[in-house]
């Protein structure tokens, strides 16, 4: 727990990593739930976005940008309160989050219009 | 020593001492069992340049072919092997060797340390790259070079439409030299992380040493799925296990999601090192210290990431749903932005300085044009509609080309004419070097940016001629003399480079007035880089202190001298870059030297089908690895016990934490890549592959899983209890409690391998069975490593080389039985519960 807690400190460089790291594992299941389930339940074409399966991944999407853009926002405020090499790993990690926050609103934007199975 | 130092008899003695603990004997026994990073580093380059332009020659062929129409120059047949030669070349023995080869050269000169943290590895890697590099050519040689194109698409390289050996020698060459790939990049990370110079805390690292710490972690997560693609292809080939045919329940996509999952990152892997270049030399000629240094760094890890995300944009004609499509789309532009940052921050670094142009600018500026205009033609090819229009065009030829030779070889030049003096002590010509750059920037212009022309003309890629009615002569023609204008221009810049060790100037000390700790050394450098150990507080310590270099040599640093007669780096916090160990080196050794001869026996009998031959070489490549392991830490060779130790800071393998146990962990992180892009494989098929045949009861048998989980699981908690009391100081019992567990890793593989004979499988017949043998296969090698270093570590703890006062190894060894346990229960669960838990049949 304690090794977890001192990752988890905004100015530990797992910071770095973990912004990438949230995207990645969403794009992941963004890209494989969307093939099993267009495999195991199809919907009607003439259906367009507005189905079960896009409900589903808007939802995973939203998640994902709330947490992302809340830990930005954590970095950036510890960031400004220390120095250092603590400063610049809270900082260049803040903006690696913030990148991810985006990263996901632009790759998922698509949720909303297309169908997902044609 | 440099002629350009004078050296004061102290920086003389030091010298001396250190060279006869560092340096290399001579004669063929030196040749053979150096480990030095220098000398290793410098042989990369030159056999990677050797195989640059063995792959050039193969281009200047194309071009000639395709000057003009309805030529018979070359038969389809050699011009699919020559075209599908020179990709490979260029691409796994050129590219990535020469960019590997340069970090291992440099990244201890910059970092402040004396060598990579394992030096034996580099020598094995460096010989597993020259005899798979030699066994993969020498097809060409053989008229058997493979022929279905670098990316080795099924089912055109399977065994119906390449009954041939070319397609084996592609898998098993390329899967020997990727052994190398992965040997740099697991020490090149360790070595940044854990033997930067005392002070030198992640924020002042030099911007070459991210790169490459980009790059190095990068291959180490990214060439594990293409290792597996080419293991399960080649069992496709040798076996008939039949993972890529549709009849058989396999599906030939899944190679293309393999091969690709490793081939997208790879151009960021070929790019990211030569950026590192860029960002290293422009500060320099412009004088002042790189605008946005946070930025860069966060564009670094950015890139490291979202290349991976961008695979499918190769396969957007494979019928795709728009959806995922539109995701992959995305993630491709996305990936134009860091890219974007680093190009401002270059231009805006050149605008706020006073640049220089010199011969090396003059790279970098022809850099800058080509590889921007390549990025855009890139996010073109993301935009699906397009992408479709021009696939498989001579238009995505064109791309990858400004992408990859402006993107990597201009910047690759540019070094080259940067670091010379460093590693001659000369200065090359002026003007050879510009006519050098004028001919290959014009030339290769000439040559690729009418190619998009030809590609938007409609002209497919891979077609070994043409008819004069297509209209695509003189674009054709055009590419042909431009390309041999380039390789005029490479021609010149041989030449400069050959004859300036004869008769170039000698180069001034810190000839380009550079600001990173390499230029601090003697040129040549000596082999232990520094004759004391650097302190560094600033990201730019030369020109803070510029006679840094002298107090180094006269032994003001940490660690001067090696009367102990030991290797000796600092090692420290992969953070602040506090010191923590003394860590000591191994010496030159053959013993790389005999694995990889023994792994090269392994490849050309896997190739000639004499498996009794293979398994020869195969079991000899173990023992020496396992000889290679023996001789480390308390053993007489590399640290014994003694009674005046050094204790602040202790010598590495008395500690708990050294950066052997780093480096098992980054190894492990390829292994985890190779487990998952199988996991990934096994839900592929399942999900996807029209034919594939889940029985309707799961052929492996719970009991026997559930029990070889219990002996795995109480193996690991029982060797986390002994690490945790050795660390404590406590070692009663030792030989004993590793006998045992090691006798819980042998009943853990044994159950397993009676699951494995009791299930009944038919592996020729059905792509699930395939797979699942070659799950089961994975965990009970794993699982049998794991059981053979736990007896080994009981023997050595016998004879006193493990215990209180040597408490390093165990917690390396105690790592691989956690991955194996979480592997383990990972697949048991994927392979074993769901099928039973979501139903069988078709």
């Amino acid at each position: 727990m304690t090794v977890l807690r001192r990752w988890w400190a905004p100015s530990h460089p797992a910071q770095l990593l973990l912004g990438l790291t949230l995207w990645s594992l969403w794009f992941v299941i963004l890209y494989g739930g969307l093939s099993v389930a267009c495999e195991l339940a199809p919907p009607a074409p003439g259906q367009g976005a507005l189905t079960a399966i896009n409900a589903g991944l808007a939802l995973l999407t939203l998640t994902t940008l709330g947490l992302l853009a809340w830990l930005a926002w954590r970095g950036l405020r510890a960031g400004r309160a220390s120095v250092g090499g603590s400063r610049f790993i809270a900082l260049t990690g803040a903006g690696l989050h913030l990148f991810s926050t985006a990263g996901v609103a632009f790759v998922g934007l698509p949720i909303v219009a297309l169908p997902p199975c044609l | 020593m440099s002629e350009t130092m004078r050296p004061t008899p102290e920086a003389e003695r030091l010298h001396r001492e250190m060279e006869a603990v560092w340096g290399t004997p001579r004669g063929w026994r030196g040749l053979f069992s150096v480990v030095n990073h220098s000398t290793l580093g410098l042989r990369f380059m030159a056999t990677g340049l050797v195989f640059f332009l063995l792959g050039g020659v193969l281009a200047m062929l194309i071009r000639t072919q395709l000057a003009l129409p309805d030529q018979a120059f070359m038969s389809p047949e050699i011009y699919a092997q020559v075209t599908t030669m020179h990709g490979t070349v260029m691409m796994f023995l050129f590219a990535i060797p020469m960019l590997e080869g340069l970090a291992i050269y440099l990244i201890p000169k910059m970092i402040g340390t004396r060598d990579l943290v394992c030096p034996r590895l580099t020598a094995f890697g460096y010989w597993c790259y020259l005899f798979g590099g030699i066994i993969l050519f020498s097809s060409l040689l053989l008229e058997m070079a493979p022929d279905s194109g670098w990316f080795m698409y099924t089912p055109l390289s399977s065994s119906e439409f390449a009954p041939g050996p070319g397609s084996d020698f592609w898998l098993l060459g390329i899967t020997f030299v990727e052994i190398s790939a992965l040997a740099a990049g697991v020490e090149l990370a360790v070595s940044i992380l854990r033997t930067r110079a005392p002070g030198m805390a992640l924020h002042r690292m030099p911007l070459f040493a991210w790169y490459i710490l980009a790059m190095a972690l990068m291959i180490v997560v990214g060439f594990p799925p293409l290792i597996l693609g080419s293991v399960l292809l080649e069992l496709e080939r040798a076996a008939g296990m039949p993972f890529f045919t549709v009849a058989g329940g396999g599906d030939p996509i899944l190679w293309q999601h393999l091969f690709w999952l490793f081939g997208h990152p790879e151009v960021y892997i070929i790019f990211l090192p030569a950026a590192g270049i860029v960002s290293t030399l422009i500060p320099v000629f412009a004088g002042r210290p790189i605008v946005g240094y946070g930025w860069v760094v966060a564009a670094i890890v950015i890139t490291g990431f979202i290349s991976f995300g961008l695979w499918v944009h190769h396969m957007f004609t494979v019928g795709i749903p728009q959806l995922a499509q539109a995701f992959f789309s995305a993630a491709s532009m996305l990936v134009a932005v860091p890219t974007a940052i680093q190009v401002f921050a270059w231009l805006a670094t050149l605008w706020l300085g006073k640049p220089r142009m010199t011969l090396p600018m003059l790279w970098i500026t022809g850099f800058l044009v080509i590889f921007v205009c390549g990025g855009l033609t890139g996010v073109m090819l993301a935009l699906v509609p397009f992408n479709w229009q021009v696939h498989d065009t001579h238009f995505v030829v064109a791309h990858l080309h400004y992408v990859l030779v402006g993107g990597m070889f201009f910047p690759l030049l540019a070094g080259a004419y940067y670091w010379l003096p460093l590693v001659t002590g000369r200065l090359p010509s002026e003007r050879l070097g510009r006519l050098g750059f004028w001919l290959t920037f014009l030339g290769f212009n000439l040559t690729f940016l009418i190619m998009h022309w030809t590609g938007l003309l409609g002209m497919p890629r891979r077609v070994y001629t043409y008819d004069s009615a297509m209209g695509w002569d003189l674009v054709n023609l055009i590419s042909s003399i431009g390309g041999f204008m380039m390789a005029a221009g490479v021609a010149a810049v041989l030449l400069d480079l050959v004859l300036h060790g004869r008769f170039g100037r000698t180069a001034p000390r810190n000839p380009w007035g550079a600001d990173t700790l390499e230029w601090s050394l003697a040129m040549p450098p000596a082999s232990y880089n520094f004759a004391s150990l650097p302190r560094v507080e600033s990201r730019h310590p030369l020109w803070e202190t510029p006679t840094l270099g002298d107090a180094i040599a006269r032994g003001e640093g940490a660690r001067p001298g090696a009367a102990h007669g030991r290797r000796e780096l600092l090692g420290g916090e992969a953070l602040t870059g506090r010191v923590r160990e003394l860590i000591h080196l191994p010496g030159n050794s053959l013993l790389p030297l005999y694995a990889a001869l023994c792994l090269a026996v392994v490849c050309v009998s896997l190739l000639t089908r004499l498996y009794p031959l293979s398994l020869l070489g195969l079991a000899g490549a173990g023992v020496l690895l396992l000889r290679w392991s023996w001789e480390n830490g308390g053993h007489r060779l590399a640290a014994p016990l003694g009674h005046d130790e050094p204790e602040d800071p202790p010598l590495h393998s008395r500690t708990a934490d050294g950066p052997g146990r780093w480096t098992m962990g980054v190894a492990l992180l390829a292994d985890g890549a190779f487990f998952l892009a199988l996991l990934f494989g096994w839900f592929y098929l399942w999900t996807v592959s029209p034919e594939w045949q889940m029985p309707a009861r799961s052929p492996l048998s719970l009991p026997l899983l559930l029990a070889s989980g219990a002996a795995l699981t109480l193996g690991t908690l029982w060797l986390e209890r002994r690490v945790a009391a050795l660390t404590r100081g406590r070692e009663a019992g030792l030989v004993l409690a590793l006998g045992g567990i090691a006798a819980l890793g042998g009943l853990h593989v044994a159950l397993l391998v009676v699951a494995l004979l009791n299930a009944g499988l038919a592996p020729t017949a059905t792509a699930h069975d395939a797979t699942l043998l070659v799950g089961l296969a994975y965990l009970a090698a794993h699982g049998g490593l794991a059981a053979l270093l736990a007896v080994l570590q009981a023997w050595r703890a016998g004879l006193g080389l493990v215990g209180a006062r040597l408490p390093f190894e165990p917690g390396v060894v105690a790592l691989l039985w956690r991955y194996q346990l979480g592997a383990y229960w990972i697949l048991a669960a994927a392979m074993g519960l769901l099928p039973r838990l979501m139903g069988g049949g078709p």
